[in-house]
């Protein structure tokens, strides 16, 4: 009854800011979770500002915060907790957090992540977990991207030696894509990437809803991306056929043997790929450049290094890059024209996305270059404040708050009056 | 700089301990490659940038398209299929089996007419249409190690069904792409003048040197009841059998040209060549097509005009970005770093 008299008074108040709060103790809490009362409770905590809980079991922590709340709401659940008796809570949410401390090693035992001061969950989670999110988001779309480009150049190619499984390029070319020449870039793009610093990340909260929001990960940009795999491995794939058609590629005469054309398919592909990446990335340290100029020196040391093996290993990858393709310019022009035409529909698309359509984190990226931050405070100032949503504070709260503040200012004006009448 | 939550929750198990006296303290060492603050560049793609990039692409492109285009039309080319003419009249309704009957005489003579003037060296190579040299099986009928060494003659794994003879003597070289060379040839006269024919150094250098031995000779070659292609002098050794070099590089496109031999003289524009042909190649039961080709080349290769105009497309498509780029700023120029475009200033009822 007393819950249906709750719920009816949370109706009818019409201040948007109004707060109200929760508080029920175990062992009603016990009485509160019977099947018949579970959900109605649920639904006006939910509508509660905050629910304050005391006095309770470990097993209810588990049960009610976690169990309740995630499959009622069907929402994400963070739990945080020190003590040993928050494990079974922390266990049950969707992401636990443990502080290590003075109650022992135990929450921290059973977390995901661990911090040791709760007031450190801010950071955790503004700037650590929006990082996160966008690392994971790109890094993901990235390798669909590679990956694609580089398999589907070998499946045209099957359809012109009579689907037979020859593939044009050489085996250890397609060992090494994935293991060397491209994977230290992304290693480095997900381990590294910043959009905005970590102060500006705890400065703008609004930036961690792009997580929550899922602006990154949506089905448009996964599409996109593997549309531009496809496009890329078409791109690639048909250039370097018709470049090296039938016709001598070289002053003397020879014609491209599958090798040559491989070979060179390849190199287009390496370099359109990294460059890519390059494309993505907003924040280079020296390990982004060396992993991504670094991957693409290794795969010409690794034909050079490769055509100097016996002909009993490398067959027709034989020198190929110092006698064959070095040589020739049709190679050199071949891997200029393949990389930038692939790349040149991302570079078009974020051109435009920066012009017309910006994201948040775009506009700060210019203000903290152009350091307008530093030149205008108060705009700085002034959207740092719109960036936090204000928090509700409850009735009784914000008349003592108001109370208070009135009696600081009449304290002031009486002995400021009083200064004045003194002399 | 935000340091008063100095030691990054990261998530990693935190062990600070952060009483008071900082003498007790456990906090990690500070690097800046654990707390992520490694000095970086944060390039920012200005609309600068944009029109500057795609300016200098354009640029760059349009000579090169202009220097490919103009190579591939230096190059001189006639192309001659003859598969179809050299059959005589009586057997065109079987070409299986005039091609396959040995007794028939395969010569066959052709005219060529020079369009324009063809400076030496002049390059012949023959074209093959509808060949799968790409075909898997195909591919890997070979044994590189028999091809270098005399002593490994006997390595024919990977050979099948060229492997040995009937009494299991090893064929050298073994495999199918050894078995099925091309056996055309070709003789040119140029009025009542002989043009001599130069067939060597029409393989790669590294190919004669390293991959086919010069102590290894044909053996067992072409025994068996099928015959392939041509036959392998025994007497010379593979690294001198340059026709076989040059047919052993697998081609990757199921047309292909290989280069047959060079001409060092020049040719007039209308001289007309009269080719003397054997027609013994059997491209007949695969609908295969098969053709004369003389070239020059240039500093590029041969007559592809692709790589121009695609250079020269991609050069003026960037031209064009550039100018609707530079269009789309000045018709709506957003001030960079204008905070009325964060999201919560351009709706604010709703973030």
């Amino acid at each position: 009854m007393q819950i249906s008299d709750a719920h009816e008074m949370v109706k009818l108040e019409k201040d948007p800011n109004a707060a109200f709060a929760l508080i029920i103790d175990g062992k009603t809490l016990t009485y509160a979770l019977e099947d018949d009362l579970k959900n109605k409770f649920l639904s006006l905590a939910v509508n509660c500002a905050s629910v304050i809980c005391c006095r309770v079991s470990p097993k209810q922590k588990a049960l009610v915060v976690t169990r309740l709340v995630k499959e009622g709401t069907g929402k994400t659940t963070l739990a945080i907790g020190d003590g040993a008796n928050d494990v079974g809570m922390i266990q049950e949410a969707d992401i636990g957090v443990g502080i290590s401390g003075v109650e022992g090693m135990q929450a921290v035992m059973a977390s995901d992540f661990s911090i040791s001061q709760f007031r450190f969950l801010e950071r955790l989670l503004v700037v650590h977990g929006h990082w996160c999110y966008k690392r994971i988001a790109q890094m993901i779309c990235y390798f669909f991207y590679k990956n694609i480009a580089f398999g589907l150049t070998i499946f045209y190619f099957e359809a012109y030696t009579g689907f037979s499984g020859q593939s044009v390029y050489d085996d250890w070319y397609m060992l090494l894509f994935n293991v060397i020449l491209t994977s230290l870039p992304v290693i480095s793009l997900g381990v590294f990437e910043q959009d905005v610093s970590s102060e500006v990340c705890l400065q703008f909260p609004a930036l961690y809803q792009q997580g929550p929001r899922n602006l990154f990960f949506d089905w448009y940009r996964i599409f996109g991306w593997m549309g531009n795999g496809l496009y890329s491995s078409i791109v690639i794939y048909f250039l370097s056929i018709l470049i090296f058609y039938n016709q001598a590629f070289r002053a003397n005469g020879q014609t491209a043997d599958m090798a040559a054309v491989g070979t060179s398919m390849f190199t287009c592909i390496v370099w359109t790929v990294n460059l890519q990446i390059v494309l993505t990335m907003s924040h280079f340290t020296w390990i982004q450049h060396l992993f991504v100029w670094g991957s693409i020196a290794t795969w010409y040391l690794f034909l050079i290094a490769y055509g100097m093996c016996s002909p009993v290993i490398s067959g027709n990858a034989y020198r190929i890059l110092s006698e064959a393709l070095g040589p020739a310019p049709i190679y050199w022009a071949a891997t200029l024209l393949a990389t930038l035409s692939c790349n040149l529909p991302y570079l078009v698309y974020i051109a435009f996305q920066r012009a017309l359509n910006p994201l948040d984190h775009h506009v700060i990226q210019e203000i903290k270059y152009y350091r307008k931050d530093v030149e205008d405070q108060h705009m700085w100032k002034r959207e740092r404040s719109k960036a936090r949503q204000r928090t509700k504070i409850g009735f009784t709260a914000r008349v003592d708050a108001k109370i208070r503040q009135l009696k600081r200012k009449l304290q002031k004006k009486v002995s400021s009056l009083s200064i004045q009448t003194q002399p | 700089m935000n340091s008063s939550s100095g030691s990054a929750a990261g998530p990693s198990s935190g062990s600070g301990d952060e009483s008071a006296p900082r003498r007790n303290s456990k906090r990690p060492k500070y690097s800046k490659f654990t707390q992520q603050e490694l000095p970086a560049c944060k390039p920012i793609l200005t609309p600068k940038w944009v029109i500057s990039v795609f300016t200098l692409v354009g640029v760059i492109f349009v000579p090169i398209g202009i220097a490919a285009l103009m190579a591939s039309n230096s190059v001189v080319e006639i192309v001659d299929r003859y598969d179809t003419e050299c059959i005589p009249a009586n057997m065109i309704a079987d070409k299986v089996a005039y091609i396959q009957n040995d007794t028939i005489n395969k010569i066959c003579t052709r005219n060529l007419t020079v369009p324009k003037d063809m400076d030496q060296p002049i390059y012949v190579y023959y074209q093959l249409d509808n060949f799968y040299q790409n075909h898997r099986r195909y591919v890997k009928s070979r044994n590189d190690a028999q091809l270098k060494d005399a002593d490994k003659a006997n390595k024919t794994s990977g050979c099948d069904p060229e492997k040995t003879t009937k009494d299991g003597s090893p064929i050298v070289p073994c495999g199918l792409i050894a078995w099925s060379l091309f056996n055309d040839t070709y003789n040119f006269t140029l009025g009542n003048q002989n043009l001599s024919v130069n067939k060597n150094g029409i393989s790669w250098k590294s190919d004669r040197d390293h991959k086919f031995g010069k102590d290894v000779y044909p053996k067992n070659f072409q025994n068996g009841t099928l015959r392939g292609g041509a036959n392998l002098d025994p007497n010379k050794s593979l690294n001198e059998q340059e026709n076989l070099i040059v047919w052993m590089r697998t081609a990757a496109l199921p047309t292909f040209r290989k280069l047959y031999g060079k001409i060092h003289q020049d040719l007039k524009a209308n001289d007309t060549i009269m080719v003397t042909l054997e027609n013994n190649y059997n491209t007949y039961s695969f609908n295969g097509k098969k053709k004369l080709v003389l070239s020059t080349s240039s500093w590029l290769g041969g007559k592809n005009d692709f790589l121009g105009i695609a250079y020269v497309t991609i050069g003026g498509l960037c031209f064009f970005l550039a100018t609707a780029f530079t269009v789309v700023y000045l018709v709506k120029p957003r001030k960079l770093g204008d905070p009325s475009y964060l999201s919560w200033n351009r709706n604010p009822l709703g973030h």
